[in-house]
């Protein structure tokens, strides 16, 4: 049964999931609505208690069997607590009941997210440029006529996308624009199909019961 | 200036024009009901005003049957020869005007048929779905049936899961763990449902080799899912106890935070192989150079298009595209999910087929000499 | 012998496996020394540049250009510039314009766009014609959630979807807005995000209403609207940070509108990036084939 349950149940949400295509009728479409804006979220909005929990046991333990860098787990964990209360009490812009400011200092929601979560957002985005660098930096070695021919079509393309090359070779960055708009494209469009289908297959085969990995591979 | 002037001008002569020669009101007005929705529209379309190029646009009227009074219940701008009403009761029934509106002057059409809204069963322009999906489910049930039976079925290696072994060995020798990122979408996307199926096969590799799993997770669903899977794991490998809950946890839902909490990961506990398995983002990068940084051997597997030229460079093996969903087949090697992926195949080519022969079909039929008979 | 043989080796051994800190110091140095001491490095339009600049240029009186905010800080530096220059031809060529937000956090950057271009618009006007004035010649329509509802609604009657606008005036009260009804009096909108966004506006607005759409895209993204380009459905597009400076470039030219811009003045610094990522590719490969050769 413990199996039977999960497995008829993707079944049947499966099934009905899928009906709300092919029916446009308002009985399955306002199930379909139901099930997706109340239900899920009533089980997303749990989750996120399962969320906290989770981080918050993972951090006391080490805090208690002083794990390496213990310390930090300090920090996140007063971060968590004071930012929740911060949100629950302080309203969005500081309109809650809470006060979220001294003099000058603000400390509301909003002012947290736009000076500390976008910059370290933001920080992390940038990093992107040194690991590229570095990346293609080892990656991109002529061992064979592939990877030549890879060498190549990303020397052309980077050399294309600056204006450097209009002054050099003024018919570069055309070339580069055909990579991109012919080879590249026709690339993509060959993976898009075979992930659709792909996709497809695997829906199939987790609501017909057949791939069973989900439950942890129980047979 | 003189552009501004000339436009109030045209416009001056066009609303003298208008007011002495009456506008053209619009014709053949026909209403319906809207095809294949929940009911509750009705469609209405007319021909244009032959004023069309100068007018503000059209105002829809509507009455009731056995009523003289009438309500506007939308307007549309010039150009537009048809206007759904969203607000119909699918038991009365409704005729519909169209009146030609162009400043103060408007020109009404007659009244349209009477008709009434209903909702569909089903959608008729969505056959062709239904078609292509039975035909499919079809071939994936005729050769798991196949596979059932015990025919041999061939499916070519795949270099990034035959690592997974070696992956999990290594780093049981060196004393290591091993990190498995299961990508930053829910449990709603396929790949991470992929992702969870490798990571119960990976687990039970781990458990066998009694190696450490740490497995960060970016949602809350997919972390006790995930959680459930490896639990599972140990248990089927016979070593329940050896599953740490610990090692399975939720870092946060901010992409970011998440790739800066992962990284740290890899640089504290340098783990010695590291999955990259399901969808991700701009942080892909991120993740994998950092693993290579560390020097652990890192398989990635993403159906993220864009993403995967760079797996494809920081990482020692990559699943790309559908890979990604027969990694559990591949693995597991149990005939019904082999069957699965053959049957998928065979779909393909029957696709591929279909577009060759269609091709081939629209080509021949444009031929500029088949225009001479 | 031997031992210098050996110690030939290591130099292109070394070649091939240069610390990475050090390709990250000398990025670092490629990209700062050309912010602090710019050059500038004007590009070339490409076609799907200079066809959405052409259309925005010869869009009718009667219609408008609708810019739709859709990207978020960290993608700014990319696609800020955008807006401005798209901004900017608008008001010279005296096109009325409408901007909305489909992404929350793009409400601030859109708003930051309009102070700039208005500015320096309104700090050379001599006559109250000359000048951009908000509810005659631009509305900030605000930000509207989900994504479906304000692409479909604007089909229909852009003032029902945003009843009030952005600064908290009722919309039908706007001079504009007697001229902007829907997508039929919308000469061509334009998408600036580093999200799907814009495929919603292609799948929706251009399908189901046929009003003309260009993107706005970071360079990353850029190659999946190759495809909808091709087929028509968007009529132009720029690309990162190259496209807008590819766009601010003929902003100048032809409008003769001389201020500050943004993305050209990083062309220099994106430039020394790309060539010192090739000098690496090409020290990385002199290495490779010595040491493949010599063995």
């Amino acid at each position: 049964m413990k199996v039977r349950l999960p497995l008829i149940l993707v079944l049947i949400t499966g099934i009905l999931g899928a009906l709300p295509f092919i029916i446009p009728h308002r009985i399955a479409q306002n199930f379909d609505n139901e099930f997706r804006n109340s239900v899920l979220r009533i089980i997303a909005a749990f989750s996120l208690v399962l969320g906290v929990g989770s981080i918050v046991r993972h951090h006391i333990y080490k805090i208690q069997r002083r794990k390496e860098n213990w310390e930090y787990s300090w920090i996140l964990l007063v971060s968590l607590v004071i930012t929740s209360i911060i949100g629950l009490f302080g309203g969005i812009e500081g309109n809650g009941s809470l006060p979220t400011r001294i003099g000058d200092f603000y400390f509301d929601i909003q002012t947290i997210y736009m000076h500390a979560a976008i910059p370290l957002g933001a920080t992390m985005f940038a990093m992107l440029s040194f690991f590229m660098a570095s990346a293609a930096y080892r990656a991109f070695r002529a061992r064979n006529f592939e990877a030549t021919l890879l060498l190549l079509a990303a020397f052309i393309v980077m050399l294309g996308s600056v204006p450097l090359s209009t002054y050099v070779l003024p018919k570069l960055p055309d070339f580069a624009e055909w990579i991109l708009t012919v080879p590249n494209t026709a690339a993509k469009r060959g993976m898009g199909f075979g992930i659709a289908l792909g996709s497809l297959a695997t829906s199939l085969k987790i609501i017909l019961g057949i791939e069973r990995g989900w439950l942890g591979g129980t047979k | 200036m003189s552009f501004n002037l000339s436009l109030k001008l045209i416009s001056s002569i066009a609303f003298f024009i208008a007011s002495a020669w009456a506008l053209t009101p619009p014709e053949s007005v026909t209403a319906q009901d809207n095809p294949n929705d929940a009911g509750q529209k009705i469609l209405i379309k007319w021909t244009l005003s032959m004023d069309d190029s100068i007018l503000d646009g059209y105002r829809v009227l509507r009455r009731k049957e056995n009523e003289t009074e009438a309500e506007v219940v939308g307007f549309v701008g010039r150009g537009r020869n048809y206007y759904v009403d969203e607000n119909a009761i699918d038991t009365i029934k409704y005729a519909y005007q169209i009146v030609a509106v162009y400043d103060t002057i408007t020109s009404p059409s007659t009244w349209s048929n009477y008709t009434k809204s209903s909702p569909q069963w089903i959608h008729t322009q969505r056959i062709d779905v239904i078609i292509f999906t039975l035909v499919f489910t079809f071939l994936i049930l005729y050769f798991i049936n196949q596979a059932r039976k015990g025919q041999e079925l061939f499916i070519r290696k795949i270099a990034g899961l035959l690592a997974v072994e070696e992956a999990v060995g290594r780093a049981t020798e060196m004393g290591k763990p091993i990190l498995y990122v299961p990508g930053l979408t829910g449990i709603n996307d396929v790949a991470t449902i992929a992702a969870m199926n490798i990571l119960g096969e990976v687990a039970k590799k781990v458990a066998l080799y009694d190696s450490q799993l740490i497995v960060p997770n970016t949602d809350p669903i997919v972390y006790t899912v995930a959680q459930q899977i490896v639990k599972e794991a140990y248990t089927q490998m016979g070593r329940p106890d050896a599953f740490k809950a610990d090692s399975v946890y939720f870092v946060t839902d901010s992409q970011f935070a998440y790739a800066a909490a992962v990284d740290g990961i890899m640089t504290r506990e340098k783990p010695a192989t590291n999955f990259f398995m399901g969808y991700f983002y701009a942080e892909a990068l991120i993740l994998a150079e950092t693993g290579a940084a560390t020097g652990a051997i890192q398989i990635a597997g993403t159906d993220s298009v864009m993403q995967l030229p760079f797996f494809v460079v920081a990482c020692d093996y990559t699943l790309m595209g559908e890979e990604l969903y027969a990694a559990s087949a591949y693995l597991s090697r149990e005939p019904l999910l082999l069957g699965g992926l053959v049957g998928q195949d065979a779909g393909k080519v029957l696709i591929v087929g279909l577009l060759i022969i269609l091709t081939i079909i629209g080509v021949i039929t444009n031929l500029p000499v088949l225009k001479i008979f | 012998m031997n031992g210098s043989l050996k110690s030939n080796y290591g130099i292109w051994e070394k070649l091939t496996k240069i610390d990475r800190r050090l390709i990250y110091l000398f990025l670092f140095l490629v990209v700062l020394i050309p912010l602090i001491y710019p050059f500038r490095l004007a590009p070339r339009a490409m076609t799907p540049v200079l066809k959405l600049f052409n259309h925005i240029d010869t869009i009718p009186k009667d219609k408008c250009l609708v810019i739709s905010v859709d990207y978020t800080p960290d993608t700014e530096p990319e696609l800020h510039p955008m807006t401005i220059a798209l901004l900017r031809h608008a008001f010279s060529r005296k096109i009325k314009v409408g901007i909305l937000c489909i992404s929350l956090l793009g409400l601030g950057l859109a708003q930051d766009a309009i102070s700039i271009v208005t500015n320096e618009f309104n700090s050379k006007a001599l006559t109250r014609n000359d000048s951009v004035i908000y509810g005659r010649d631009y509305v900030f329509w605000g930000w509207q959630t989900p994504v479906l509802v304000p692409i479909l609604g604007m089909g229909e009657n852009i003032s029902k979807v945003f009843p009030v606008d952005y600064y908290g005036n009722k919309t039908d009260t706007l001079e504009i807005m007697k001229t902007i009804k829907n997508y039929n009096d919308v000469g061509i909108l334009v998408s600036i995000s580093g999200s799907a966004i814009p495929f919603y506006y292609i799948t929706y607005a251009q399908t189901q209403f046929g009003v003309r759409i260009g993107v706005g895209s970071t360079a990353v993204q850029a190659a999946d609207f190759y495809p909808y380009i091709n087929s028509g459905q968007v009529t132009g597009m720029m690309s990162g940070m190259k496209g807008a400076a590819e766009y601010e470039q003929l902003v100048e030219e032809r409008c003769k509108i001389y201020a500050r811009r943004k993305a050209t003045d990083a062309m220099a610094a994106q430039t020394a990036a790309h060539l010192w990522i090739m000098i690496t590719i090409i020290i990385g490969n002199i290495g490779y084939f010595i040491l493949r050769r010599r063995k």
